[in-house]
């Protein structure tokens, strides 16, 4: 279900868009490029998803059970590679900076919508407009995978099917213990230990790519080397 | 088609002729994955071609072999560690057959490869590593690695790895053959104490996860293996997705952990867990190396204190960094250990004994002593013994040992063999605390099963699941009735959990009697099958009371068959899992017959058999059964007595089905649990027990 409280942004940096990838470019400037399907200025406007995921990278443990159980509930086996969740981890790199999260926005301008040559990838009215790949219309063009503009893209390739997928908030995952979707349970969310995962029903801020990664807990007050771990460029 | 959970093969890789191939993982998954399938694949590749005595680990003929259970990757927590086997070089008079594990990644990514292990064998010419991208395996130049420490080796290896198929490691998808990932290759490498041949180097995966008993990193240096490097884009198909992630939050709902270190909310620092964990024993948040662990490797530079004051947190770092970075086992290094304590009025141990004692502190005892120093037979150069209290002291000491200079090279081949080389093994009936086989003693005593246990198997054996104590919520009764109903086949046997040590009691239900032999031989059992092949990991399992439960309840015997058929599909029961783990544990003893073990070689240093050879710093309290009742004592005075453990041993060998007399096991035991090839290999060896 997704919660009422807007839980706290933290300060992004010149850093975290260095080790982010960049995908900051803001959805108005997206629409203008996107082509195919919209007209030529028309800018179409699509329903928000009545859910999107948010996560803490700090109180995150790098442990990836939300990325076994996405696979498990959407593709019946666990696969790291075909998680709509990836977190990766660098674990040499100084905290905060050894874990990455990657989760599918639900942008409000959906890329992903647009190019979609079939109409599988769409806006969801049934799943609280949930953005998501219908798998029987997909025909593994990849303009999915291509049009997403943050990194890694959010769209997950399957080399075995032929066919894309992305994150559904669950809304169709045939091995998922209860009902999915933006007012439903989200396997990520429920399996994992730290409680670093959250489904909120407030859009997070566009304006960059912190929007997503919140303050969700109690967190660490300071290094035990003594130095407050604030992300710095 | 593999059983669900299995990969479905093993990949062998022969160093000496540069060749791979795969082996079908099928035929070794009745020995349950992991150890128990290193074991099988042992007597296969190193005992059965026979030609020589098997007590060598550096012979190229030994293998590792690195395996994975069949619950690594597949969402069940705790449950994603690699287990190491092969010959031990660290393992005393004689390498035994030894495991040891390490957790981190690598597990889940070699089984998302396509891979349920990774056997070594032979000896490269030169040095590599093993690059492993899904099915596709090569053997690659490792010279521009060699002398790398074991962080300065995985950067160097990642950024190989992202030339290949560039990408920026977390922020693309990497395209591998078709398939892709956002993951970098798991490693485990080894620093330069490995290269070097220490008999006491581990194998470190990430920023802290270790093998570290056994020396493998040795093993890997004799083979000029620098690493083994992984990424795997497949999956792991399991027979109910559902049935695992209900098992998962059924099993975090009913059995909450506590005790142990668990998701860190309260932690000052972040926390980072193995692969599919929950519970957060790691740290991320550390100036000096990520995703470290917080146990021997983080205390083992401090000093014993009075006479010294404290070491400092910031000390405590740099000596954990030096020692991983080298790729060293912190245990046989300590200066203090976890514990000291002064030693009884008139002990044969003398005055203030830390509970641990290892290179450092012992270097320095006998330094104190004047039996080694400047100008003596044994010299301590390099070491600055005179700067003893400073942190510069530790890191000089772990890189004499890593890089075997002057004293270092003593110390390199372990401290038992140090206490030899200086003329000193009689420490072992005095102040050299090593109870069994030349590894370090950990709380060992006086919960005597850890004890035993060394002692049958070939190392210490990390007992950490067994820690008893008394408890509000019952009876001392009420309690060992409850560890014994979480025994299953002996649930009706509280007298496992007696520890009457003096008198009568102590061979009639105490610790010299056929209870507690039965006690380790079904902990043996389920320690081979459910921590070392299933792997399981002893930081959660097994959990015989729960003190969150308001009947004490604990997860065993329940969990683990619950998740093990949720993946695998198999009707296995509890038992059935310590019937497998019976089956590995004695082809165990076979190999540990062949390489020469008998009754007479099962001992323990002479110092178990005096007063203070307990720990006696915590978990002293223990169930006790005077003969009418049941009662928790201070069993921080328990030694043992040479005569009440033969007895045991008699006993135990006989639930065992072993030679009461040669400890040799016997054909109709070996043919019971699908042995008949290692009763023959015995008989041949005129060394198969009457039994």
């Amino acid at each position: 279900m997704a919660g009422d409280e807007k839980p706290s942004k933290r300060t992004y940096t010149r850093r975290d868009f260095v080790v982010g990838g960049g995908g900051i470019l803001a959805s108005g400037a997206l629409t203008a490029c996107a082509g195919a399907p919209a007209e030529a200025g028309e800018e179409k406007t699509y329903a928000r998803s009545a859910g999107y995921l948010v996560y803490d990278s700090r109180l995150c443990s790098g442990c990836q059970s939300c990325m076994l159980a996405c696979s498990m509930v959407h593709e019946g086996e666990a696969c790291l590679s075909l998680s709509r969740i990836q977190v990766s981890r660098a674990v040499l790199t100084r905290y905060p900076y050894d874990i990455q999260i990657a989760v599918c926005r639900q942008c409000p301008q959906p890329l992903c919508v647009m190019q979609c040559p079939t109409g599988a990838c769409h806006v969801s009215e049934a799943f609280g407009n949930v953005r998501r790949i219908d798998p029987d219309r997909c025909i593994g063009c990849q303009a999915c995978i291509r049009a997403c503009p943050h990194r890694p893209h959010r769209t997950v390739w399957n080399p075995v099917t032929g066919k894309s997928a992305k994150c559904d908030l669950c809304a169709d995952a045939p091995w998922l213990d209860g009902k999915g979707g933006p007012d439903g349970v989200q396997a990520c969310v429920s399996v994992c230990p730290m409680g670093a995962l959250r489904l909120v029903g407030d859009l997070p801020s566009q304006a960059d790519i912190g929007g997503y990664d919140v303050d969700l807990g109690p967190r660490p007050a300071r290094s035990p080397d003594g130095a407050v771990p604030e992300a710095e460029p | 088609m593999a059983t669900p959970g299995f990969a479905g093969k093993i990949l062998l890789v022969d160093l000496t002729a540069r060749q791979t191939r795969a082996l079908d993982s099928a035929p070794y998954e009745a020995y349950g994955g992991g150890h128990g399938t290193g074991t099988a694949l042992f007597w296969d590749l190193c005992v059965a071609p026979g030609g020589w005595d098997l007590r060598d680990a550096f012979d190229p003929r030994n293998i590792v072999a690195l395996m994975t259970g069949p619950l690594a990757g597949t969402g069940v927590a705790f449950a994603g560690r690699t287990s190491v086997s092969g010959l031990a070089p660290q393992t005393w008079p004689v390498n035994w057959f030894g495991h040891s594990n390490f957790g981190g990644s690598f597990a889940t990514m070699l089984k998302f490869a396509g891979w349920d292990g990774v056997v070594v064998q032979g000896r490269s010419e030169s040095p590599v590593y093993i690059d492993i991208i899904d099915d596709r395996v090569t053997i690659e130049d490792a010279a521009p690695l060699w002398g790398l420490d074991v962080w300065e080796t995985q950067e160097e290896i990642w950024k190989i790895e992202s030339v290949k198929a560039p990408v920026r490691y977390g922020s693309e998808w990497q395209e591998l053959g078709g398939r892709y990932t956002t993951q970098r290759p798991s490693i485990v490498t080894i620093g330069p104490a490995g290269e070097n041949r220490s008999r006491i180097a581990s194998l470190i995966h990430g920023g802290g996860s270790g093998a570290g008993q056994g020396g493998f990193g040795g093993v890997f240096g004799s083979k000029n293996l620098k690493a083994v490097a992984v990424v795997g884009t497949g999956s792991i198909r399991v027979a109910d997705p559902r049935g695992v992630l209900e098992a998962r939050k059924w099993f975090e709902a009913a059995f909450p952990m506590s005790g142990q270190r668990g998701p860190g909310r309260d932690l000052a620092a972040g926390v980072s867990c193995c692969t599919g964990c929950n519970r957060g024993c790691h740290g991320r948040s550390r100036i000096h190396g990520a995703d470290s662990d917080s146990c021997t490797e983080l205390i083992w530079a401090g000093l014993p204190s009075p006479p010294y004051a404290p070491t400092s947190t910031e000390d405590m770092w740099k000596a954990t960094d030096v020692v991983q970075k080298l790729g060293l086992n912190a245990s046989d290094l300590c200066f203090r250990g976890a514990a000291s304590f002064p030693s009884l009025p008139g002990s044969a141990i003398g005055d203030i004994c830390p509970a641990n004692t290892g290179a450092g502190w012992y270097v320095k005892r006998l330094y104190d002593m004047g039996v080694i120093g400047p100008g003596r037979e044994v010299d301590t150069h390099p070491l600055p013994m005179d700067q003893y209290e400073k942190i510069e002291f530790a890191e000089i000491f772990a890189y004499a040992i890593a890089h075997r200079i002057g004293i270092g090279d003593l110390l390199a081949d372990g401290l038992v063999r140090f206490a030899e080389r200086v003329g000193r093994i009689g420490d072992l009936d005095s102040i050299l605390r090593l109870p069994a086989w030349g590894y370090m003693d950990h709380w060992t005593m006086p919960a005597v099963e850890w004890a035993y246990g060394n002692l049958m198997d070939s190392r210490d054996i990390n007992n950490h699941d067994m820690q008893l104590g008394p408890t509000d919520l019952m009876s001392c009764e009420q309690y060992v009735t409850l560890l014994a109903a979480a025994s299953p086949p002996y649930s009706n046997d509280p007298f496992m959990f007696d520890y009457s040590w003096q008198g009568e009691q102590a061979a009639k239900t105490g610790i010299y009697s056929e209870h507690k032999a039965r006690f380790v031989a079904w902990h043996q059992h389920y320690a081979t099958y459910y921590k070392e092949s299933a792997l399981f990991c002893d930081w959660a399992m097994g959990n015989y009371f729960n003190p969150s439960n308001p009947d004490g309840r604990g997860a065993t015997p329940e969990a683990e068959p619950r998740f093990l058929r949720a993946v695998t599909g198999k009707n296995q029961s509890f038992v059935d899992g310590i019937e497998t783990g019976r089956r590995a544990w004695n082809l165990k003893r076979a190999i540990f017959v062949l390489q020469g073990r008998t009754r007479e070689t099962e001992k323990f240093a002479g110092y178990m058999y005096r007063p203070g050879a307990s720990m006696a710093n915590f978990g002293t309290r223990l169930p006790v059964y005077d003969g009418s009742e049941w009662a928790w004592v201070d069993c921080r005075d328990l030694y043992l007595d040479d005569g009440g453990v033969e007895r045991w041993k008699t006993a135990f060998y006989r639930i065992e089905g072993w030679d009461a007399r040669t400890g040799y096991p016997g054909r109709g035991t070996l043919e019971a649990l699908g042995l008949g090839h290692a009763a023959d290999a015995l008989e041949a060896a005129g060394k198969l027990g009457r039994a």
